[in-house]
């Protein structure tokens, strides 16, 4: 009051700030999915729907440091279809809830981002003063003060994106001339310590009554006595006695300490249309703990007069709310990708296991490894489908498939990537079907396809035939060299000598899994004999396998080779399926096999990735004593052969032949030198490749060659779809 | 319960209820500045696991959980000044990024209004939500939590971790028994964070089995369990609890005669 001549200072109200929990975004996204279809055109005429919420909800200021948000929570909006009777129960327990004082609200949500920007925001806000305005002029926001405070929000939600555009306004009716203040402090320091204690009690009282908890406008009496009384706003009347105070309480979410919360605004506006008060003293209610704090909450005093043109009853005074963001008149845009995205849902769910693998069992498991590994997988039958989902299953994301037959009514059930639907209208490509069955797994996999057939040694091809079966060996070569591991999983021994070479020649990582009627292989090749220069332009340069490849070029010592397929054996590959009967072609196995063999096949795999020495590992033999390996996932052997007959295995060791046919450095010479000549002669020629070999004159010279284990399996040459 | 050198460190679903009670108790005397931990109860069971003790179905609350990124922080849930570097740097980025905010043409401009305060740069806040579920696999309590920026926007796990103290990190770098993953919450079925539990039992088993043996008129297993798995759990995402909760002398609540439901918040 000393400074009376200074010029009136405007009372001025942080605005409410908005906060939206992740649920609500989510479930107006099924919302708008259920009522309104993601992919249709706008269905109401002005291409929005305007929904009336159940509410915002904001309590007061608990914090002495922050402000308290009015938060938009997944009850916000109506129930999801089929959630009714549950969430109704719900909506009832939320009913004089202390912390969630309801604020109605409007939505708009837009069907495009266009319509969004082109959304009239002055009109809207001014059709929700209206509301306001009318509960004022119509008494309504006595009875029910919650609707003083309203809230707009205008949105779009980009369902595709997962992200959310959106733009909060809290519409106040503006005062002209504004409110001046006369004095505003905590109100700690307005009251007597009989008139404190008692205000506080009282409204302790009101918010902790599921009856008024929730009330967030109210009037404060405090009579002679200091007896402090709170009244809902419809007992006007009963506070008008002589000789008590009057305060004009409401929740306040706002936490500083020189200016009021939003709310106040509107309250104001009804003091004084409806009450004619000029000097308005109010009170910020806020909390600490659970307990009204006079401390932090505020005591003011205002002047307010009617706005002119007030009095007219068609009137709507202007309203101003359109939120902050940054301080900038700007909209705003959430993105709940991360936890909306089911593809990322999908990989993070699947790397999960192999990170408590990591995390729990083997902390050198190298994921980054396997994510980036590219595996070829020659051949999508029985073996190939297991082999592609146990290489899922270690976390592999980039596989190439290669088939060049279509699925058969018989194969769905043993070929655990194709159903029923495959083989109908003559069949899909087997490997087209793999790849989309791999991706309805695992939408994130790199699969692909590849209709090719394998070229033979034994299957001779008529010069007509020449050229395309040469290209198919070139696009082979281009596929070896572009990925790092190659499986080798077709039904017949001879289709696997062109890949066995072209492998031994740029020293990929090559894993075969054969398959006899109940019994199986799986075995790791050696690296090539010669240095892999990468002569050969390949994109597979820096390639995995190249780099393990290159651990070898420097010594000059020969360590010995671990063979290949065609190591042990003493005739070169024919064709072993003419002159057989059907059940002999179409490999009948046991069920069981393939799995078996696929698994060990990949784990085989994974054992060469983690091993040091890559493949150049030498090949272990399982022990009776465990833990007699160094390497975390135990030994690394080079054969693993079983027999379900027996239920057994074991585990061998075969060296690289000087006379193999598909490995030896003779063979790969001679491919380097002549090239695709070379392969074509191996093809036409069934006893070139012995020859060449010096397999001929071994067979001479030797009557009777065997390994020690061949008496057990001998069905190489019998090896499974 | 009495502890047994047979006891695998579990907890059956009936006596996590009681521990959260005594936790829920415990925590509003001794923390009355933190938000409450609030039982949710869960009423949404698929009908064919009706079972008898439906009312155990539901997790304990604490939301709105924040850490200031100011430098006024007098309060004890406040981050530490390193990580609160981190924070503020990733403030400032995410600030200038352009996705976050966009210009809209509002056509006719708002009038200009002298009584909104305009507050100079808002505080920038992060909000945490933790929940307790109980595990009905590992037979364990299991920490979900998430955290949100004052928009809602959520943290991604990097953020996350640049708000946790560096001692936080430390656990979660170096002990077995602790990682964050993201998976999908039993009951809100949507993706969270979580403290995966596959060694709860075996450290609580050490903690109880190692600690001061138990005197008769103590508190039991079921009351203690959640009070003595926070202080350890809590660490690793930079909730911290004060020692008086652990202390075993601090007076507790008759367990029975207390209900958990529409607490105050704070």
């Amino acid at each position: 009051m000393v400074e009376e001549e200074r010029a009136p200072v405007i009372l001025q109200f942080a605005p409410f700030q908005s906060a939206v929990d992740e649920g609500f975004w989510r479930r107006l996204s099924s919302l708008k999915l259920d009522t309104l279809g993601i992919d249709q055109s706008p269905i109401t005429i002005t291409g929005k729907f305007e929904l009336n919420l159940f509410a915002g909800f904001y309590s007061p200021c608990s914090h002495p440091q922050v402000s308290n948000h009015l938060t938009l929570l997944p009850e916000s909006l109506p129930p999801e279809p089929g959630e009714e009777s549950s969430s109704s129960a719900a909506a009832a327990v939320s009913r004089g809830n202390r912390n969630r004082c309801p604020v109605p609200g409007t939505l708009y949500n837009t069907n495009t981002l266009e319509s969004y920007y082109a959304l009239d925001k002055q009109s809207l806000l001014k059709a929700e003063a209206r509301k306001i305005w009318e509960d004022i002029s119509s008494g309504k926001a006595e009875e029910e003060s919650a609707v003083l405070s309203r809230f707009l929000l205008i949105s779009f939600a980009d369902l595709k994106k997962w992200s959310f555009h959106y733009w909060f306004a809290f519409p106040a009716l503006v005062l002209d001339p504004p409110a001046t203040l006369i004095d505003l402090k905590p109100a700690s320091q307005c009251f007597t310590l009989e008139e404190a204690e008692s205000l506080s009690a009282a409204c302790n009282e009101w918010r902790n009554s599921s009856l008024t908890a929730d009330v967030p406008f109210f009037l404060v009496t405090i009579a002679s006595d200091s007896h402090a009384t709170i009244w809902p706003l419809r007992d006007w009347a009963a506070c008008q006695g002589d000789g008590q105070k009057l305060l004009f309480g409401f929740y306040d979410p706002c936490h500083l300490p020189n200016n009021p919360g939003w709310p106040l605004r509107n309250f104001l506006a009804l003091i004084c249309l409806r009450w004619n008060m000029e000097k308005v003293r109010f009170l910020c209610y806020r909390e600490k703990h659970g307990f009204a704090d006079l401390g932090l909450s505020l005591v003011g005093e205002a002047l307010v007069s009617v706005p002119q043109g007030w009095k007219d009853p068609h009137c709507v005074p202007n309203a101003v709310g359109w939120e902050l963001n940054r301080g900038k008149k700007v909209s705003r845009c959430i993105s709940l990708r991360q936890s909306m995205d089911p593809t990322r849902l999908a990989i993070s769910a699947a790397d999960l296991n192999l990170k408590l693998m990591r995390w729990r069992a083997l902390p050198s498991l190298n994921l980054n490894n396997l994510s980036s590994i590219k595996c070829l997988l020659l051949g999508a039958g029985t073996l190939g489908c297991q082999v592609a989902r146990m290489l899922m299953a270690w976390g592999v994301r980039k596989i190439t498939l290669l088939d060049s037959g279509r699925v058969a009514m018989s194969n769905p059930v043993r070929q655990s990537l194709y159903t029923f639907e495959d083989c109908l209208n003559g069949g899909n490509m087997k490997a087209m079907a793999a790849v989309n069955s791999l991706e309805r797994i695992l939408p994130a996999v790199e699969a692909e396809g590849i209709v090719m057939a394998i070229p033979m040694p034994g299957h001779p091809v008529s010069t007509q035939e020449e050229n395309s079966v040469l290209e198919d060996c070139r696009h082979l070569q281009d596929l070896i060299t572009s990925h790092d591991a190659v499986f080798l999983l077709t039904d017949t021994r001879e289709s696997r000598w062109l890949p066995t070479l072209l492998c031994a020649n740029s020293n990929r990582i090559t894993i075969t899994a054969a398959l006899g009627f109940d019994s199986y292989v799986v075995m790791r090749h050696g690296a090539g004999p010669l240095n892999y220069s990468s002569d050969i332009k390949s994109e597979g340069e820096e390639t995995l396998s190249a780099q393990m490849g290159n651990l070898s070029t420097g010594g000059t010592d020969e360590r010995l080779r671990l063979g290949c397929y065609f190591c042990n054996d003493v005739v070169a590959p024919i064709d072993s399926t003419a002159n057989r009967t059907l059940d002999q072609q179409c490999t009948v196995t046991r069920p069981g096999i393939a799995p078996i063999a696929s698994a060990i096949a990949v784990e085989l795999l994974v054992g060469i990735l983690h091993h040091p020495d890559g493949m150049l590992a030498p090949g272990e033999i399982a022990t009776s004593h465990s833990g007699s390996s160094e390497q975390p996932l135990g030994i690394l052997p080079h054969q693993i052969r079983g027999s379900l007959s027996q239920y057994s295995q074991m585990t061998l060791v075969g060296h690289s032949s000087n006379s193999c046919t598909a490995c030896c450095s003779t063979v790969v010479s001679e491919y380097r030198r002549r090239g695709m000549d070379f392969v074509l002669q191996a093809i036409n020629h069934p006893t070139y490749l012995e020859d060449l070999t010096g397999l001929t004159e071994l067979m001479k010279s030797t009557s009777s060659f065997e390994v020690d284990w061949d008496d057990e399996t001998d069905e190489n040459d019998n090896d499974g779809i | 319960m009495d502890i047994c050198s047979s006891w695998d460190g579990t907890l059956s679903s009936s006596d996590f209820r009681v521990a959260a009670t005594t936790l829920s108790k415990k925590w509003k005397v001794i923390n009355p500045v933190f938000p409450p931990w609030t039982w949710v109860p869960c009423p949404r069971r698929p009908f064919w696991v009706a079972s008898s003790d439906s009312e155990v179905d539901g997790y304990l609350s604490l939301e709105n959980f924040y850490q200031l990124s100011s430098n006024e922080v007098g309060h004890r849930c406040s981050i530490e000044t390193q990580a609160l570097n981190n924070l503020v740097d990733v403030l400032c980025s995410y600030k200038s990024s352009p996705a976050k905010e966009e210009l809209v043409n509002c056509g006719k401009e708002e009038p200009v209004d002298n009584a909104t305060l305009v507050q100079s740069d808002d505080q920038e806040m992060h909000f945490y939500d933790f929940h307790i579920v109980y595990s009905n696999s590992y037979r364990v309590p299991v920490l979900y939590f998430r955290g949100y920026q004052s928009d809602g926007q959520l943290l991604a796990l990097d953020e996350i971790e640049r708000d946790l103290p560096l001692n936080s990190l430390k656990i979660l770098r170096e002990s077995k028994w602790t990682f964050m993953t993201q998976e999908e919450h039993p009951y809100l079925n949507r993706p969270w964070y979580t403290l995966h539990p596959c060694g709860t039992s075996e450290w609580m088993k050490l903690l109880f089995l190692g600690g001061d043996s138990q005197t008769k008129d103590g508190p039991t297993i079921q009351q203690q369990y959640l009070v003595s798995w926070l202080s350890v759990v809590g660490q690793a995402v930079g909730l911290r609890i004060p020692l008086e909760m652990i202390n075993n002398s601090c007076p507790l609540y008759p367990v029975n005669s207390v209900t958990l439901s529409n607490e105050v918040n704070d």
